[in-house]
């Protein structure tokens, strides 16, 4: 048969996993709980707001736009056959990612590539700061 | 095994990645998820009975962004099976798509039952 037997038999493997797991770099936040992972940035002008959605067509994922905040929602589905080992998530899921500024709603941008989602939403004008200009007198 | 995977070089992070093994009629199925990996990134190892996958996943980076929450970024990915005589090892086959890695590792003809022809003496 084929399957790694690692997890049962192979000790050195379990201690990898361990410290795998308690070395986790710090700037990543202990909350990985939560799927799938997301993570936000931003700039004066837009919201950058990446997730890692691997093996999920894009038709099966919804972004939507409501009230301040933007949820992305999908299922990821799963093969048939007898399961030798099962770690994947799958079924349906949900993120909400909250936006405390206004936004240019119809300007977001949504694109995928190599399992990451990325989408952009440009603030709106009003949230963007602006330089006035003092004229001498 | 995977204690002989070297202790990687790079400071990246090193994840052993979510792994589905289906078995089907034909073979074996194996999906394992890596986000952000391109496939350039992503080297496959077969060492008599050691299959070795290892793979980097670097994110786009842009100028003069300030980061708020963060849940993933750059890593390493690295996983070890071991197969059995079963497999067919000539016609592995592996595609990488929407960062998840699927490979196909097929039932070897002798694995299949078969009949035995009984000669007369």
């Amino acid at each position: 048969m084929v399957i790694d037997f690692s997890s049962f038999y192979n000790l050195p493997r379990q201690l990898d996993r361990f410290f795998d797991e308690a070395w986790r770099p710090s700037m990543i936040s202990q909350r990985r709980n939560a799927y799938p992972p997301v993570n936000i940035s931003e700039d004066k002008a837009a919201i950058y707001v990446y997730s890692e959605i691997p093996g999920v067509d894009i038709k099966d994922v919804e972004i939507t736009l409501s009230d301040g905040s933007l949820v992305i929602k999908g299922n990821r589905k799963h093969g048939t056959g007898s399961y030798y080992r099962q770690e994947r998530p799958t079924g349906l899921f949900q993120r909400v990612v909250n936006l405390n500024v206004p936004i240019a709603a119809d300007k977001v941008e949504a694109r995928m590539k190599n399992g990451v989602l990325e989408v952009v939403i440009p603030k709106a004008d009003e949230a963007i700061p602006k330089k006035i200009s003092i004229k001498a007198e | 095994m995977t204690g002989e995977i070297k202790k990687n070089t790079s400071t990246l992070p090193r994840f052993s990645p979510g792994t589905d093994i289906i078995e089907k009629e034909d073979g074996f199925h194996i999906y394992i998820d890596m986000p952000g990996v391109a496939r350039e990134d992503l080297v496959i190892d077969l060492n008599e009975n050691d299959l070795e996958i290892r793979a980097k996943a670097i994110y786009p980076r842009k100028e003069g962004v300030s980061n708020i929450h963060l849940e993933f970024g750059d890593c390493e990915y690295a996983r070890s099976f071991t197969i059995s005589d079963v497999v067919d090892r000539e016609n592995i086959k592996a595609g990488l798509k929407d960062g998840v890695l699927e490979m196909f590792l097929p039932k070897a003809e002798k694995a299949k039952p078969r009949k035995i022809e009984i000669q007369a003496g």
